[in-house]
């Protein structure tokens, strides 16, 4: 796999597209432009109504979301399947300075919004007003941050931007990645109404066939709660063309019905009524193989492509001050080492999920394999050596009940907390307090509400309500996969220890690491740092990582185009949206 | 009879208010509110979050919050919804819309099937055809709506595989989610009307046999009622057909609790189908309050429940006024 370029070597290469339109790669389909037919819909499932078509102000996830306001509009800057390289794509080049605080980048000649007016350097520079402006309360604000200092841009020349950063950030370029919203319409409102104007704009009551958009597919028909239906945009191929030269999308429309949950996506897909799902499991796949078997629907069904891009794990709380005994329990490495040693990864991989999962032993997701330090210790499922890591903290006996118990007659027990409803979380909780009550601590599973759950987890303070919680994290990127709010002490996501200070040198360090990681621009010097981050977290081991399940991908047999083996996950996507085509 | 309606309707005002107290303070008892989710999420900053709950004045003690939302409520504005940042009626106007379809035509299909087989039940008492309809009456009565939905997919899926097999016809007979077709919107206006009417029969079959069963039932129990009564005797004796004295002289009377609960129908038209919207993925009210209920929009759960209060209260008022039309026997003073 090719690594991320190094921003020092980006700001040599200078990378440049001066030619115009914008070419599609061959490299990013497994089909080639000669064998692509025009016309034709590609029919998706989304889970709920589109909350908003305001791009600014839109908070939500989802494929319609992601591909409107992000993923399919014409960012500036992008990056394809099968690199982690960025490529200029509604600029025409970009520069980064030396010193890694500046981004120069020349907007592209020749964009046209879908209603045939130019997209210019302004439609850019008004997102990034827009974002700006807390009052129009963009989900965007944060992403303008480093800590508290702002990231700037200015206007140079007709089309250009230039980005300030105040400190070298290995996050810069997906800063630089802003898409474009109208100024004619946007920054008109926000000129003329203030914030509240912009908010005011595109909500789900706006007449979509109105709206104007950058990508491939633009909205034309939305009818709520049941689809909404997009049109090729017929500028979009004026600048986006294939390896032939020929104009993108190849296909005529693209359409998104409301499924309301994935049980109901699910029949859709039976019935032929959609062409791609994502089975969430093993049971998911049986049915589509069976249908397939049956001979009533033709598709292809990807089994256990890639690692999802999310975490689990059980953390413990280091400020229970009102409970000095399991305070002292909690914070004891090699009671957390014990109880990594009964977790039974292997179990919940076969248990939970039929065999689909990997097992976690860092904060980096599996999926992010370039970042994951594999070298660092795992404690592996074994419970004689937790079992004399209980004894060397002096838990060396048992009780009537099987207990450990020490010297005082003190049980190692805690509850360990859950959000009811994730099945899945509810029985990896049950497999690993059944293997703790194997060599006698009790761990007691409750499954509570969410928002509880998290109010839990997130509280402050010496003394915070709780013993172990098992959770998941999800969002990270692929150029420094350490959450900003997770690694640093008396941070919100510092999950073990709220207080306000660190209260062990391991996590003194890597609070360290993670600024000096952030600010290297040299990739794999960053790696290292990285690494040393998790190898640093493992030796401590505060949060006990559990097992990442598996992403699987089906979609109808007709349909060409999509990236090549290897080069599909959750991270890259299953497709970029010009290059597919409905075969027959 | 007018003074009666004025003084129910005045009796309604402390009863709404109490109603919307205790709703609003049950909604607070839940834990976390709508921005919750938001702070798991690794690179938003928490002053972020603050800023978003005061734009929406969830930083405001629960009683400024209560009187705020009545002061809007009572000019006919039930709130902003969190999620799509839009007021609350046009947020779940559709959806009542399309629940009001089901639940119609569910009702229809309810009495269409119900009153023909409570009236043969009791005019053919304990006959095969009687126990015939009290053993489907309790399945439907027993069966839950999301249930008995989920068999009918599969059912119909199994269908699809047997058509092919046989006729080489691999095509659903009926939608197993939606509400219109994909090419909904090409349709004349009498395409559309059948294509809402192809997707929607399966659902309201399904909503309307939990209601066949104590329908059915009560309707035989009536009918058996007033069929062994004298005046009944009297008319048989009097040489009455045998027709006119059952859907005549003894129907009549006998559906006369029927005819009185209709005013309950109205909240149950705009309060979704249940789960079974969920199932079919119909794009009612069912599916809106759940997603709103869970993504804590608590103002559009409020808005829905105060709605369906609204509703519920005058519907008990019209059932006890078409009480006293169809029953002589009833005055109000």
């Amino acid at each position: 796999m090719k690594r991320l370029l190094t921003l020092i070597s980006l700001m040599a290469l200078a990378a440049s597209a001066f030619a115009q339109p914008f070419v599609w790669p061959d490299a990013w389909s497994n089909a080639t432009p000669g064998e692509a037919v025009r016309g034709g819909e590609l029919r998706i499932s989304l889970i709920g109504d589109p909350r908003t078509f305001n791009p600014v102000t839109s908070a939500e996830s989802q494929a319609l979301s992601d591909y409107l306001f992000t993923n399919g509009a014409a960012v500036l800057i992008m990056r394809g399947p099968d690199s982690d390289e960025w490529l200029p794509y509604g600029a025409s080049s970009f520069t980064a300075s030396e010193d890694g605080m500046t981004v120069d980048v020349t907007v592209r000649d020749g964009m046209k919004w879908s209603d045939g007016s130019p997209i210019t350097a302004q439609d850019y520079y008004i997102r990034y007003v827009l974002e700006t402006d807390p009052d129009v309360g963009s989900n965007g604000y944060d992403s303008w941050f480093m800590g508290d200092d702002q990231i700037t841009v200015e206007r140079v020349g007709d089309n250009g931007l230039r980005f300030h950063f105040p400190r070298p950030d290995r996050l810069a370029f997906p800063v630089v990645a802003v898409a474009p919203v109208p100024d004619a319409i946007f920054g008109e409102a926000y000129r003329s109404g203030g914030a509240e104007a912009v908010k005011a704009l595109w909500g789900t009551d706006v007449d979509v066939s109105t709206t104007v958009w950058s990508n491939a597919f633009v909205p034309a028909t939305f009818q709520p709660g049941e689809r909404i239906i997009l049109q090729r945009n017929p500028y979009f191929g004026e600048w986006n063309v294939d390896s032939a030269g020929n104009a993108l999308p190849y296909l005529d429309s693209y359409s998104m019905t409301i499924a309301g949950d994935l049980d109901s996506a699910l029949n859709l897909y039976l019935a032929g009524d959609i062409d791609q799902f994502s089975p969430r499991n093993l049971d998911d796949i049986g049915v589509i193989n069976n249908a397939v078997n049956n001979g009533d629907i033709d598709v292809t069904v990807m089994e256990s492509v890639s690692p999802v891009a999310s975490s689990q794990f059980i953390v413990w709380n280091w400020n229970k001050a009102s409970d000095p005994d399991k305070q002292a329990l909690f914070r004891n490495a090699n009671f957390r080492r014990a109880m990594a040693h009964v977790m039974d990864r292997d179990a919940i991989i076969d248990l939970v999920y039929n065999g689909a999962g990997i097992p976690m032993y860092t904060n980096v997701y599996p999926i992010n394999d370039y970042w994951v330090n594999h070298d660092v210790e795992k404690y592996p499922y074994d419970p004689e050596k937790a079992a004399e890591l209980m004894a060397s903290i002096g838990y060396d006996r048992k009780n009537a009940d099987g207990l450990l118990i020490n010297a005082e007659g003190k049980t190692a027990s805690f509850i360990l907390a859950t959000n009811a409803g994730n099945t899945a979380r509810e029985q990896i909780a049950a497999i690993f307090a059944d293997a703790a009550r194997e060599i006698g601590v009790d761990a007691q599973v409750q499954a509570i509400d969410f928002n509880l759950l998290v109010d839990q987890l997130l509280s402050e303070g010496e003394d915070r309500p709780f013993d172990a919680i098992l959770i998941g994290l999800t969002g990270g990127s692929r150029d420094w996969p350490f959450g900003v709010n997770v690694i640093p002490c008396a941070t919100n996501l510092h999950m073990y220890n709220t207080s306000d200070a660190c209260l062990t040198a391991q996590e003194t360090l890597m609070g360290q690491l993670f600024n000096v990681g952030r600010e290297t621009l040299d990739t794999e010097a960053a790696r290292d740092i990285g690494y040393e981050i998790q190898a640093t977290e493992a030796d401590l081991l505060p949060i006990l990582y559990a097992v990442s399940p598996m992403a699987h991908y089906s979609w109808s047999s007709a349909l060409r185009g999509y990236h090549n083996e290897g080069q599909i996950n959750p991270l890259l996507g299953a497709y970029e949206l010009p290059l597919v085509f409905m075969a027959r | 009879m007018f003074v009666y309606i004025v003084k129910r309707l005045f009796q309604l005002i402390p009863t709404f208010i109490g109603a919307t107290m205790l709703m609003f303070l049950i909604s607070q008892l839940v834990p976390g509110d709508f921005f919750k989710a938001k702070e798991l999420e690794p690179n938003v900053r928490p002053e972020t979050i603050q800023r978003m709950r005061a734009e929406f004045g969830l930083d405001k003690p629960v009683y400024v919050q209560y009187v705020n939302w009545m002061k809007n409520l009572v000019t006919g504005n039930l709130g902003q919804s969190f999620v799509s940042n839009q007021p609350v009626w046009a947020r779940i106007a559709r959806p009542m819309r399309n629940s009001m379809y089901l639940a119609m035509l569910s009702i229809v299909l309810l009495w269409l099937v119900s009153i023909p087989a409570g009236v043969y039940s009791a005019v053919r008492q304990y006959s095969f055809g009687d126990q015939a309809v009290s053993v489907i009456s309790y399945l439907g009565l027993a069966t839950p709506n999301f249930f008995l939905a989920q068999v009918i997919i599969l059912t119909l899926f199994l269908v699809r595989t047997l058509t092919k097999d046989w006729f080489g016809f691999n095509q659903l007979i009926f939608p197993v989610a939606g509400m219109t077709s994909s090419n909904y919107l090409t349709m004349n206006a009498w395409g559309q009307f059948w294509d809402v009417m192809w997707h929607m029969f399966i659902p309201s079959l399904v909503v309307a046999t939990s209601g066949m069963a104590g329908f059915t039932r009560v309707l035989r129990a009536q009918m058996i009622e007033y069929l062994g009564s004298d005046f009944i005797r009297t008319a048989r004796a009097k040489g009455v057909g045998h027709g006119k004295v059952t859907y005549k002289h003894a129907l009549r009377p006998a559906i006369i609790p029927f005819v009185a609960g209709i005013g309950n129908l109205l909240p149950s038209l705009v309060g979704g189908a249940g789960l079974v919207e969920v199932v079919m993925s119909w794009p009612g009210i069912t599916p809106t309050f759940l997603a709103a209920l869970q993504s804590q929009d608590i103002y559009v759960v409020l808005g829905l429940l105060v709605i369906t209060t609204l509703l519920l209260m005058v519907g008990n008022l019209i059932s006890d006024l078409l009480l006293a039309a169809v029953d002589p026997r009833i005055r109000y003073n």
